[in-house]
């Protein structure tokens, strides 16, 4: 649904996307991971035929996002980092606006409309400027802004950035809906745990390159810091850094907890029957999955 | 660019369940959505009120302090200084809003209200065209008000009566519609509010008082009667005073019109290219 290739963009000396790809199949989510800079918002900028690319090529819905740019727009929705809404109008108002540019009839407008106030809660805001609307408000209206046309291909610029943590959730249940009924959605975003739970699969932009492409799991095999870590009592954790080292493993300490990169999660057997022939009873016990936050810093060469 | 047909085998290769999609919007229907967008502004009764005030404050302090202007060599005799200064009014009031068109459009595009519209299949010229319609109707809405109260405040009764008055009007909205493109133009490129404004005012309040708006050019020091000669604000002003006054000349009237629509395409063509940058 979305094929981009190769795309390369520079702004004056800066290379903003130095030979970027990306593929996503229709009814998917993919996470544009990346730190500020990273040329997410100028990728989505191409891939949303606000940019020509200077070089690559790039299909969205079938449609060359350059040659058939209107025809991409027709079946595009775009929520971009700063709400884009009305507000001197109403939610309503808002909503019909578009409904009105996108050829609709005011009644289907209005129908499409009340439509979207229900899903996205807003419906007792409907009648009130959009001015008033608070933060979390403003952003749904927004992501409801982008759905008027029925769009095959959703765009979600950090789209909970700023959102408190209930209104996040909310957000994530509107994706999950939009993917079900058949939608693509590319998403941008910082925060690591969305991209883990949204996305079927992610790619990591750094400077402008992709340093890492997969679904979640695969990116956190490959970093594969996966772990077990024991918590024990002060008397045994000397004993216990022996045990463990004879089992094998190289555990690091930190205060009465040792850790240990392991290869699977076997070694937790390893560690339990090694520390109870050793006669040594764990506080806490536990194995460790690299977390996206691993990935992230592990490929992107970023301090922690 | 927004009548390409669809091509039959351009249907997307897509999995995804086919949609209803609505009919794609005319440009009519997107000029006319938008300008009702636009007009909505004017729910604001304390906008329309300082709209309407601020000409009006103009014509009460131009027409007493310069009135003595009258009396002075070259002004037409026996003609009364509100009937020589109203048709002047109605045309630099319009070049006054020219700088509000061009500061709202900035402030549009720098708040990212507009932002979406790039990425929906309808044409930014309409956008464009919708802003200047709106500030045409509240153009046309302040000059007739200033005309209405010039004539019971003042008794503003020129020789060229209704239709030459109205005739005035006109002209007057030609040449605020043509200086309202050329700063949308600015706008869609610039995109900063403050500089709209202050870019503005130092172009229009030299054009407004270079020229033959307040006094007979005659009157102004050699240096100024030359800028005054070559202001194409002097033909829109002498044009319009002239129909109102009842002595038209039709070459300032056709160079006006023709001016006007000239900044109309340029700038037209101009901002539709920078209003669709990102």
């Amino acid at each position: 649904m979305i094929d981009a290739v190769d795309v390369r963009m520079t702004f004056g000396d800066v290379t903003a996307l130095g030979g970027v790809s990306v593929a996503v199949p229709a009814g998917t989510v993919h996470g544009l991971l990346g730190h500020n800079g990273a040329g997410k918002t100028t990728l989505i900028n191409i891939l949303t035929t606000l940019f020509a690319p200077i070089g690559g090529s790039v299909t969205v819905a079938g449609f060359d996002v350059v040659r058939d740019a209107a025809q991409v727009r027709r079946r595009i929705g775009v929520t971009g980092q700063f709400a884009s809404v009305d507000e001197d109008l109403t939610g309503t108002q808002n909503l019909v606006l578009l409904g009105r540019l996108l050829g609709a009839s005011r009644r289907a407008a209005n129908r499409r409309a009340a439509e979207l106030l229900e899903l996205f809660g807003l419906t007792d805001a409907a009648d009130r400027p959009a001015r008033g609307y608070s933060g979390g408000m403003r952003r749904r209206l927004d992501l409801a802004s982008s759905l008027v046309g029925r769009p095959d291909v959703v765009f979600l610029d950090e789209p909970t950035t700023g959102l408190d943590p209930e209104s996040r959730l909310g957000m994530w249940d509107v994706v999950r809906t939009l993917v079900s009924a058949g939608t693509t959605v590319l998403l941008t975003t910082q925060y690591l745990d969305e991209a883990d739970r949204l996305a079927d699969t992610i790619t990591v932009l750094s400077q402008g390159q992709v340093v890492a492409a997969g679904t979640a799991t695969e990116l956190k095999e490959r970093v594969g810091r996966r772990t077990v870590s024991v918590t024990l009592a002060a008397a045994d954790v000397g004993p216990a850094l022996d045990t463990l080292r004879r089992a094998g493993l190289d555990p690091l300490q930190s205060g009465r907890t040792l850790t240990a990169p392991v290869e699977s999660s076997r070694a937790l057997a390893v560690v339990v029957r090694a520390l109870d022939d050793a006669g040594i009873e764990a506080d806490d016990l536990g194995l460790h999955e690299p977390t996206l936050d691993d990935v992230y810093l592990t490929l992107t060469g970023a301090c922690p | 660019m927004t009548a390409i047909a669809t091509p039959p085998s351009a249907t997307p290769p897509s999995a995804a369940p086919t949609r209803v999609r609505p009919a794609r919007s005319g440009v009519l229907v997107q000029v006319w959505v938008l300008t009702g967008r636009a007009l909505r502004q004017l729910h604001d009764p304390r906008l329309i009120l300082l709209s309407l005030l601020q000409p009006l404050i103009m014509l009460v302090l131009f027409s007493q302090v310069f009135r003595s202007i009258a009396d002075s060599p070259g002004f037409p005799s026996g003609a009364n200084y509100i009937d020589y200064l109203l048709p002047a009014i109605l045309v630099t009031t319009g070049t006054q809003a020219a700088i509000w068109s061009g500061a709202g459009l900035a402030a549009d595009l720098s708040n990212g209200a507009l932002a979406r519209f790039r990425t929906l299949p309808i044409s930014m010229t309409s956008l464009l065209v919708a802003r200047n319609l709106f500030d045409l109707v509240r153009n046309a809405i302040q000059l007739i008000v200033l005309t209405v109260a010039a004539a019971v405040l003042f008794g503003y009764a020129p020789a060229g009566g209704i239709p030459g008055t109205t005739l005035a009007l006109l002209l007057g909205l030609a040449v605020a519609t043509g200086l309202s493109w050329v700063f949308i133009a600015l706008a869609s490129w610039v995109r900063k509010v403050e500089l709209m404004q202050m870019v503005g005012f130092i172009v229009i309040f030299p054009l407004m008082f270079a020229s033959s708006a307040f006094v007979p050019i005659t009157g102004l020091p050699p240096w100024l009667r030359v800028i005054a000669t070559i202001n194409p604000l002097t033909y829109a002003i002498d044009a319009a005073r002239g129909w109102a006054m009842a002595d038209p000349t039709s070459g300032a009237t056709v160079s006006t019109l023709l001016i006007a629509a000239g900044l109309t395409v340029g700038a037209a063509l101009i901002a539709s290219r920078g209003v669709r940058r990102p």
